[in-house]
């Protein structure tokens, strides 16, 4: 039987029957308010997803417009800057930081970015020829890049939430699907072996009457025996073989209409 | 989620692996970056038709995995395609990787990693 | 005078060099190639002026690799040129590369500045400024080795010699570096084109002043305005300035003192054609300005480099129109050049899709 295997190991007593039913409450409870988390966490994360969709279409325009200006360096300075400009980074102007931001008591990491002030690697890139456009095409970048900073944000949170929503959806179901009627088979077996055990009380206790019963008749007609052998010591003998018959009958009787 | 609390406070470069002119135009906007001697580890890799792909991983370990001060993984899409598994497997929320587009290789949506999930997410 | 004895060496390098400038693309073939959808269409616009060159390009190439293809066309008729000259010739033309060398022997100084395997270098250098004992040069492991190289090995020395030790290049930004080599070469060049005995006094000596003056000037202009807001000081920059050019000395010395843009735009006013151009570029207020090419804004004013760019053509067109000069051959490189930008300009506005900057190239034919 599945039903067997599908509750917790108690003893069926009333006490754990109590605790049982404080559990399934709390799990009821418990299973709301998650539900209610994961919808707000679900929406929000909807919400996300949209954003990162649009703004991953639209960086795929702002690269273009950057690839563009890098395009326009090339045009002006006559060369490509590619080994220089690797050859001459050294301390980035450009850095980011993390911020946070709570979402259904969820920390959802932003980054934000920023510019150091005062190391410039390129500032003579392009001096002689072409040093406008170098230094427009880092404006442009500078923009650019930030835009991916803010995807990378909505990204970050994105895989968190995702990751988050997981967790709450799978205690929701959790709940829902298992432990919510393993408390209710716990209960219902807990009811049901409490039932038993009522039901066999009340036999043994039938029996116990019913024996007692018995008991009383048959004390009874011992002394109601007695007392007549007392009185008729001297009567006939076969008036007391009469009387004997008599009264194993009625008992008998007693006992039919017990049962 | 309470481990990447704390680790996140210290990211605060920009890493990028792509072709010779992604990598420029991002150096140029200031987020090259060489750790002070002797490491002289760099946050970017030029990825050209001669560099091979155990180079591109290595480069994508350090940066995803070792580096405890990078924040954002820039990487060319076409790129990422070359690691693709390597892509795809990786669910860290720290640090983000992004796939850019190219200059010679437009931005196609169907091959991110993100957006993809993003699809499968909502069954579309 | 010079018209009697031009054509015994040299008039066949001129006949081939007209005819070059004549296979130059036109404005009819511009107009065409902005009509372009893809990269495949401009090559096939490109077909007939470039046919050969292009042939080897897979379809849809990268505007880098059509770009590469197009330098191939001028490296190989300017070697072809090249072999075919003697004398006082061959010497103009050695003279018109090494400009292309000094930006070759920069980058192998920043590889071996850096420590980097200067081999793999090679190939990016230039091809016009490829000379024969380059890879020797990559032997040198530090800069004292490379600086004697470069003093022994190319002909470069003498724009090293006097101004640069090899402490400076260490010391100093390769930027300057390279400025430094540049003034002295176009110091040497002016000086080369007016003092030799086949060149003083004939129209090679006249039309290449005038490109040259026209180059020491721009230079000038562009460090003055690059160098605003950079650590740059001013007497430093004043040594980057050519000693010739029509704003010499006046201009020079005002532009030595600028502060600003508007410095520069007094230094220039004493010749006419540099002080329209600041005039209709000095509405955007200059470098850091909203200057008019900034990302994604097209609009349709030019900067200033695109009307340097527009009249280095002018001049280098107007070379044509004289006879028994070598300048020809300078101003149809310069043109050749030109065009592959303008090729790659074309080629990137439409990989880009951007079609809305596409004009920004310069014909002038």
């Amino acid at each position: 039987m599945s039903g067997a295997a599908d509750r917790e190991a108690v003893f069926p007593t009333r006490q754990s029957l109590g605790i049982m039913k404080a559990k399934l409450q709390g799990a009821q409870t418990g299973h709301d308010l998650l539900k209610r988390k994961s919808e707000a966490l679900t929406k929000r994360f909807r919400e996300i997803t949209r954003r990162i969709d649009e703004a991953k279409r639209k960086m795929g325009r702002v690269m273009q417009i950057a690839s563009l200006s890098l395009a326009e360096v090339t045009y002006a300075v006559g060369g490509n800057i590619g080994y220089q400009i690797q050859e001459s980074a050294r301390s980035a102007r450009f850095r980011i930081r993390a911020k946070q931001d709570n979402v259904s008591g969820v920390l959802l990491p932003a980054f934000e970015s920023y510019l150091t002030e005062g190391n410039n690697d390129f500032a003579m890139t392009g001096l002689g020829k072409g040093g406008q456009q170098v230094q427009r095409c880092r404006e442009t970048y500078a923009r650019a890049v930030e835009a991916l900073v803010e995807l990378a944000s909505l990204q970050t949170a994105f895989v968190i939430l995702d990751e988050v929503i997981k967790v709450v959806n799978r205690r929701v179901n959790a709940i829902e699907h298992v432990i919510i009627p393993r408390t209710e088979n716990t209960i219902k077996y807990i009811n049901s072996e409490l039932d038993e055990l009522d039901r066999e009380e009340f036999y043994r206790l039938k029996k116990v009457a019913n024996k007692k019963q018995r008991d009383t008749a048959a004390d009874f007609a011992e002394m109601k025996k007695r007392k007549e052998e007392r009185e008729d010591e001297n009567q006939a003998p076969e008036q007391e073989a009469q009387a004997g018959p008599a009264d194993i009958l009625a008992a008998e009787e007693d006992e039919d209409v017990i049962f | 989620m309470t481990t990447s609390q704390a680790d996140f406070r210290d990211r605060q470069f920009l890493a990028v692996i792509g072709d010779e002119d992604s990598v420029t135009g991002l150096l140029l906007a200031g987020i090259g970056h060489v750790t002070p001697p002797p490491d002289n580890q760099k946050n970017f890799l030029v990825v050209d038709a001669k560099t091979d792909n155990a180079a591109i991983e290595a480069a994508f370990e350090r940066f995803t995995t070792e580096r405890k001060d990078i924040g954002i993984v820039l990487i060319n899409q076409h790129i990422a395609d070359r690691i693709r598994h390597r892509i795809d497997t990786y669910t860290q929320a720290f640090p983000t990787v992004l796939e850019i587009p190219s200059k010679d290789h437009p931005y196609d949506p169907e091959k991110d990693s993100v957006l993809r999930r993003v699809r499968r997410l909502f069954g579309e | 005078m010079e018209g009697l004895l031009f054509n015994v060496n040299n008039g066949y390098i001129e006949g081939i060099v007209r005819g070059y400038r004549n296979g130059l693309l036109t404005g009819t073939n511009y107009t065409n190639m902005t009509q372009c959808e893809t990269i495949d269409d401009l090559k096939l616009q490109l077909g007939p002026a470039y046919g050969d060159f292009l042939a080897s390009l897979p379809p849809n190439p990268s505007t880098s690799s059509l770009a590469a293809k197009a330098t191939d066309k001028l490296v190989s008729e300017f070697r072809y040129v090249r072999a075919n000259a003697v004398g006082s010739l061959a010497k103009f033309m050695d003279y018109v590369t090494y400009g292309y060398m000094i930006d070759n022997v920069a980058l192998l100084i920043t590889g071996t500045l850096h420590e980097r395997d200067t081999r793999e270098l090679l190939e990016r250098c230039h091809p016009l400024g490829w000379f024969e004992t380059m890879p020797v040069l990559c032997v040198a492991t530090n800069i004292e080795e490379l600086y004697n190289s470069v003093l022994i090995e190319t002909p470069l020395a003498p724009y090293f010699k006097g101004s640069l030790s090899h402490q400076d290049l260490d010391e100093l930004n390769i930027e300057i570096v390279r400025n430094t080599l540049y003034k002295n070469y176009l110091e040497d060049f002016y000086h080369f084109v007016n003092s030799h005995p086949d060149m003083a006094g004939t129209p090679t000596a006249e039309v290449m002043s005038e490109l040259l003056e026209f180059e020491a000037d721009r230079r000038a202009i562009n460090i003055t305005l690059n160098s605003f807001g950079t650590e740059l000081s001013k007497a430093d920059r004043k040594k980057l300035y050519p000693n010739f050019g029509r704003l010499y000395p006046e201009g020079t010395l005002m532009l030595s003192r600028a502060d600003d843009f508007e410095g520069v735009r007094l230094a220039v006013d004493g010749v006419a054609d540099y002080k329209a151009f600041f005039d209709a570029a000095g509405l955007g207020g200059g470098p850091g300005g909203p200057g008019n090419m900034a990302g994604g804004t097209g609009s349709d004013g030019r900067s200033l480099e695109d009307m340097f760019y527009q009249k280095e053509m002018e001049i280098a067109k107007s070379a044509f129109t004289r006879q028994f000069t070598y300048a020809i051959v300078y101003a149809w490189v310069k043109l050749r050049e030109q065009e592959i930008r303008n090729i790659t300009w074309i080629a990137e506005c439409i990989a880009q899709n951007q079609k809305e900057r596409i004009g920004n190239y310069i014909s002038v034919f």
